[in-house]
C-alpha cells in the first residue's frame, strides 16, 4: 500500500507543478504575441493580433490544479503552516491526543469538502455550466480537479491518522523536525 | 445569537483550532463552517462555492510565479553576487544590508501587487544571506514582514483595484496616490532600522572592511543581473508587453535565463525550485480559501456590517472617526484577512466617510495602510504564515518581530491623516483635468 | 413568519442598478410590514459576480443581480442584447426585450429562476486615443475583447481584439496594450476615462442588461401578499431602472465631455460599416439561436 500512496501523492504533486509550468507557458506565449505583433507593426507590416484566447480564466482554472492538487503532497513536507506552540510543548501522552484529535478533525473537515467539491462538479455537469470568455469551458472539469485534489489530501490525511494510531509519527511531523531556514546554515 | 456574544465566541473557536495545532487554513475553515451553522444558507455548497470563486482567480496567478521566481533566484548566485555587491556601498549607513530587505520589497512592490508574493520573493533572497553574514534574525524577520505589506500600497496593488471597483474610483488615480505614502512608509522603516542598529551595535555584524573604491566598482557588477532583472520585469509592463499579473512570468523566464548564465541551473535546480513554489503557493492558495469561507460566513452572519453599523451610529466627528474605524480594522484585521475587512464593511462605512467630507482616493490608501497592518497581526497575517512557511518560527514570534513596524504603520497612519496631501497631491497634480 | 433574503450583486453601492435594487428592497421591507426584508451585498462581496447565477439557482441566496450576457456561452438568448447594431435606442431595446422576456423566462425557468426584473446599462460607445471616422481608422488598431462576441465584432472591423481584464484597463490603455474598447459612458465615466484615452464616439452599440432573479423554491415559499408585493415592486423597479438609465446616459456623456474627453456623433461612414458588421452577426445569432430564436426576432422586427 505504501509504495501507491507514495506515488499517488507525487503523482498529484507533478501535476500540480505542470499546471504551473503551463501557466508560465501561455503566458509568456501572450508576451511574444505581442512582441511579434510590435515588431511586424514597426517594420510596417500588419499586425496578425496574436491572441491566447481566454488567457485570463484558462490560467485561473490552471491555478486551480496548481493550489488543490498539490495539497497532499505539501502537507506531508509540513508546509501547510500550524501552531505548534502548544502541542510541541505538551507531554508526550496529551501530545498523542492531540494530534490525533488534529488528524480527526483535518480527515472530517477536508473529507466534508472533498464531498462537496464532487457535488459541485456534478451540478455543474448536469446543468452544463461554461466559462464565461471567449472559449466556453465547461466548468464541471476544473471542479473536478478540486475536487480530486481535495480527495487526494483527505487520502493523506487518512494515511497518517493511520499512522498515528498505529504509534507511528505523522509524516509532517517528521518533516517539520528537519526544518530550518534553508540555505541559512 | 447575541452578537456581543457570537463574534468573541467565533474568535475563541478560531483561536482554539489553532492552539490545538490544526494547520491554519483547516482552522479558518472550521470556524467558517462553525459561524455557518447559525446562518439558513446551506453550509456546504455555499462554502464549497466560495473556494471555487476565490480560488480560480486571474489575479492570483501572479502569486505563484513570483515565488517560483524567487526560489529560482535562491538557488542562483544571484542573492549572493547581489549582497557582495551592495555590502561595501552600505558599510557606513547604520543598520546597512537590513536596508536591503526595506529597499528590495519597496522595488519589488512596484511589480507585485500583493504582500504575500513580496514577503515570499525578497525573503527567500534576503534572509539566508543576511543570517549568514550574521545580522540579528529578529530584525531581519522584522523588517520584512514589515516592508513586504509595501506590496499593497505601491502601485500596482489588489487591495486598490478591490476598493477601486466597490466604490467607483479610479484605478489609476489610488495606484498614483500610494506612491508617495510607500515611499513614506519605506523611510520610516529605514529610519527605525538606522536607529536600532545605533543603539544595538553590539548586535550587528562587524562591518567588511573598506576596500579602494575600484575594488567597489568592480564588486559593484554583481548587481548588474538583478538590475537586469528588474528593468525587465517592469520594463514589459511599461512597454505595454505584459498585464503586471503577466509580468511575473516574464521574471520566471529571466530568473531562469540568469540561473542558466550562472551555470546553476540543473535539472536538479530546476525541479526543486518548482517544487518549492508548488508547495508554497499551495499552502497560501488554501489558506486563502479557507479566509474566502470565513468571509462569505461572515458575509452571512452580518457581524462586520453591524459592528461598522454600531461605529456609525455613534455620530462621530472625522477625527475620531477615523480613530474608531483605525481600531475597528485592526482588530478584524487580527481575525479576518484585511481586504475580506473592506469588501465585508464598505457598503456601511463608505456613507459615514462620505459623511464627514473624506476624499475617497484619500481614503482609499488610509484604507490600504490599515489593511497592511492586517498582514502581520496574529492570528491571521498573511505575511507571518509566508514568514513561518520560510523561517520555522512561529506566527506569535514574527508577530513579535515585526511589532515596532506594526507601530510605525500607525504612526504613518497619523501622519496622513495630519498632512492628507500625501496621498491627494500626487494624483491631482499629475492628472489635473 | 419572518424572512429574510440575502442579495448578492456585482457592483458597488454608488452604481445606479444598486441603487435602484436598494430602493427595491426599501419597497420590499415597507409593503411587506417587514414580514420580508432583502439584505443587498453589493460590490460581490457575498458571491462574486461569476457565481451569482449559480448561487441563486441552488439557493444559496434566495435572489441576485447578474449581467444576462454573462450567461451567453450558455444559451444564445442571454447574447441577444449584446448582439450589436441590433436595437441601438431606449426604445429598441425595451421592444427586443419585451420580444425576448418570454423566452427568457423559460430558460431562467428550467434552471429553476425566476425572472424579476431586467435594466439596461447605458448604450455601448467606442472609445479611443484617436477619431475613429470609419472602419479603416479601426484597421489594425487593438480593441478590448471580452467574450466571443466582442472578439469577432474586433474581427469583423480588421482590428486586433485583444484581452485586457477590467481592473486592468487603465494600465493597458497607458501602455499602449489596448487602444479601443465598447463600453458605456457609465464605465467610461466612472474609470476616469480622460485619464488614459481622448474620443468617445456615441454609436449605441447594443443597450446590454442586468436582471434581478429569484430563486423559484424561495419564491414560492412566500406567502401570496408577499409574492404580490415582490411582483408590484420589481414592476416599479423595472420602470425606474429604465428611466434611472437614460439618466445615466445623459449624466455621464455629460462627466465625460466636462473632463475633456471628445464626445463624437459617429459619421454616417462609421455607422454604415458597423451596420454590416451587425447584419452579419444577428444573421450568426438565429442561426445559433434556431426557430425560437428566429420567432424572438421575427416577433422585434414587427
Ligand atoms: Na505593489
Ligand atoms: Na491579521
Amino acid at each position: 500500500m505504501r509504495p501507491i500512496l507514495t506515488r499517488v501523492y507525487a503523482l498529484a504533486e507533478m501535476m500540480a507543478a505542470s499546471c504551473l509550468v503551463i501557466i508560465a507557458a501561455l503566458v509568456l506565449l501572450q508576451v511574444m504575441g505581442r512582441i511579434a505583433d510590435g515588431t511586424l507593426k514597426f517594420l510596417g507590416f500588419e499586425a496578425v493580433g496574436f491572441l491566447v484566447p481566454s488567457l485570463a480564466e484558462i490560467a485561473g482554472f490552471l491555478l486551480v490544479g496548481a493550489s488543490f492538487l498539490a495539497l497532499a503532497s505539501t502537507l506531508r513536507h509540513a508546509v501547510h503552516i500550524r501552531v505548534s506552540l502548544a502541542i510541541s510543548h505538551a507531554p508526550a501522552g496529551l501530545r498523542k491526543v492531540m494530534e490525533t484529535l488534529v488528524l480527526v478533525l483535518g480527515l472530517a473537515l477536508i473529507g466534508y469538502f472533498s464531498w462537496y467539491a464532487v457535488l459541485l462538479s456534478l451540478d455543474s455537469y448536469q446543468f452544463n455550466e461554461l466559462s464565461f470568455g471567449i472559449i466556453p469551458i465547461p466548468l464541471w472539469i476544473p471542479q473536478a480537479v478540486m475536487a480530486l485534489g481535495l480527495i487526494v489530501f483527505a487520502v493523506s490525511i487518512l494515511d497518517d491518522l493511520i499512522v498515528q494510531l498505529s504509534g507511528g509519527t505523522p509524516s509532517y511531523v517528521l518533516a517539520e523536525q528537519g526544518k530550518g531556514i534553508e540555505g541559512a546554515d | 445569537m447575541d452578537l456581543s456574544l457570537f463574534a468573541p465566541l467565533l474568535g475563541v473557536v478560531l483561536l482554539v483550532s489553532l492552539a490545538l495545532g490544526l494547520w491554519v487554513s483547516v482552522a479558518l475553515a472550521a470556524c467558517a463552517l462553525f459561524a455557518m451553522y447559525f446562518v439558513s444558507a446551506p453550509s456546504g455548497p455555499v462554502l464549497m462555492t466560495t473556494v471555487w470563486g476565490a480560488a480560480n482567480s486571474w489575479d492570483l496567478t501572479a502569486l505563484p510565479m513570483f515565488i517560483w521566481m524567487g526560489e529560482i533566484l535562491f538557488r542562483s548566485k544571484l542573492s549572493e553576487n547581489m549582497f557582495a555587491g551592495l555590502s561595501p556601498w552600505m558599510r557606513n549607513l547604520p543598520g546597512r544590508l537590513f536596508h536591503v530587505n526595506i529597499i528590495g520589497c519597496g522595488i519589488f512592490a512596484a511589480v507585485s501587487g500583493s504582500s504575500a508574493a513580496t514577503t515570499a520573493t525578497i525573503g527567500k533572497m534576503a534572509l539566508p544571506e543576511l543570517l549568514k553574514r550574521g545580522y540579528d534574525e529578529r530584525l531581519a524577520i522584522g523588517t520584512l514582514a514589515g516592508s513586504g505589506t509595501l506590496g499593497l500600497l505601491i502601485p500596482p496593488s489588489i487591495i486598490l483595484i478591490v476598493y477601486g471597483a466597490a466604490t467607483e474610483q479610479s484605478i489609476a488615480r489610488l495606484f498614483i496616490a500610494g506612491v508617495l505614502p510607500g515611499a513614506m512608509l519605506c523611510l520610516l522603516f529605514m529610519g527605525y532600522v538606522i536607529a536600532w542598529s545605533l543603539i544595538n551595535r553590539a548586535k550587528m555584524p562587524e562591518a567588511d572592511p573598506a576596500i579602494p573604491f575600484m575594488e567597489r566598482l568592480i564588486a559593484t557588477r554583481g548587481l548588474l543581473p538583478i538590475i537586469l532583472l528588474i528593468v525587465g520585469v517592469i520594463g514589459s509592463i511599461y512597454a505595454g508587453l505584459a498585464a503586471p499579473t503577466e509580468a511575473a512570468a516574464v521574471g520566471v523566464l529571466l530568473s531562469l535565463f540568469l540561473s542558466w548564465w550562472y551555470g546553476t541551473l540543473t535539472k536538479a535546480s530546476f525541479t526543486d525550485a518548482l517544487l518549492g513554489a508548488t508547495r508554497t503557493s499551495c499552502m497560501i492558495a488554501f489558506i486563502l480559501a479557507g479566509a474566502a469561507m470565513l468571509t462569505v460566513a461572515m458575509g452571512f452572519t452580518g457581524i462586520p456590517r453591524e459592528l461598522a453599523g454600531w461605529i456609525g451610529s455613534m455620530n462621530l466627528s472625522p477625527y475620531a472617526l477615523l480613530a474608531a474605524l483605525t481600531l475597528f480594522f485592526i482588530v478584524l484585521g487580527c481575525f479576518l484577512d484585511g481586504i475580506s475587512v473592506v469588501v465585508l464593511t464598505t457598503s456601511v462605512i463608505l456613507p459615514m466617510v462620505e459623511a464627514a467630507g473624506l476624499d475617497l482616493i484619500w481614503f482609499g490608501i488610509y484604507l490600504v495602510l490599515v489593511v497592511e497592518m492586517s498582514q502581520i497581526t496574529p492570528p491571521v497575517g498573511f505575511n507571518l504564515f509566508v514568514l513561518q512557511a520560510m523561517t520555522g518560527r512561529n506566527i506569535f514570534q514574527i508577530a513579535r518581530m515585526a511589532l515596532p513596524f506594526f507601530l510605525i504603520m500607525i504612526l504613518a497612519v497619523a501622519l496622513i491623516v495630519a498632512f492628507p496631501g500625501l496621498a491627494t497631491w500626487l494624483p491631482q497634480t499629475m492628472l489635473s483635468n | 413568519a419572518e424572512t429574510k433574503w440575502d442579495m448578492p450583486t456585482p457592483y458597488g453601492d454608488n452604481n445606479f442598478h444598486t441603487m435602484n435594487i436598494a430602493e427595491f428592497a426599501e419597497d420590499v421591507g415597507e409593503a411587506t410590514g417587514g414580514s420580508l426584508t432583502i439584505q443587498i451585498h453589493s460590490a460581490g462581496s457575498l458571491f462574486k459576480h461569476p457565481e451569482i447565477k449559480n448561487a441563486v439557482r441552488k439557493g444559496l441566496a434566495p435572489i441576485g443581480e447578474v449581467l444576462i450576457s454573462r450567461l451567453s456561452n450558455e444559451d444564445p438568448i442571454f447574447g441577444l442584447d449584446s448582439v450589436p447594431f441590433l436595437a441601438t435606442s431606449y426604445d429598441d431595446a425595451k421592444k427586443l426585450y419585451d420580444a425576448s422576456r418570454p423566452l427568457l423566462e423559460k430558460k431562467l425557468e428550467e434552471q429553476g429562476l425566476q425572472l424579476l426584473f431586467a435594466v439596461p446599462w447605458p448604450p455601448q460607445g467606442i472609445y479611443a486615443k484617436k477619431e475613429v471616422k470609419s472602419l479603416d481608422d479601426l484597421k489594425g488598431v487593438k480593441f478590448r475583447a471580452y467574450n466571443a462576441a466582442t472578439e469577432q465584432i474586433a474581427q469583423l472591423a480588421g482590428a486586433v481584439p485583444t484581452q485586457v481584464e477590467v481592473p486592468d484597463i487603465p494600465t493597458a490603455f497607458s501602455t499602449g496594450r489596448v487602444d479601443a474598447m465598447i463600453t458605456s459612458p457609465s464605465t467610461g465615466a466612472n474609470t476616469k476615462a480622460w485619464d488614459f484615452l481622448s474620443h468617445y464616439h456615441d454609436t449605441q452599440a447594443w443597450l446590454p442588461k442586468n436582471m434581478v432573479i429569484v430563486n423559484k423554491a424561495a419564491f414560492d415559499a412566500l406567502s401570496e401578499d408577499e409574492k404580490n408585493v415582490v411582483l408590484k415592486a420589481a414592476a416599479e423597479a423595472e420602470t425606474r431602472g429604465w428611466e434611472a438609465s437614460k439618466a445615466e446616459t445623459a449624466d455621464k456623456t455629460k462627466v465625460l465631455a466636462d473632463n475633456g474627453i471628445t464626445v463624437v456623433d459617429p459619421s454616417n461612414e462609421l455607422m454604415g460599416g458597423f451596420a454590416e458588421i451587425g447584419a452579419t452577426m444577428v444573421e450568426e445569432w438565429k442561426a445559433s439561436a434556431g426557430d425560437e430564436g428566429a420567432a424572438v426576432i421575427d416577433a422585434y422586427r414587427n
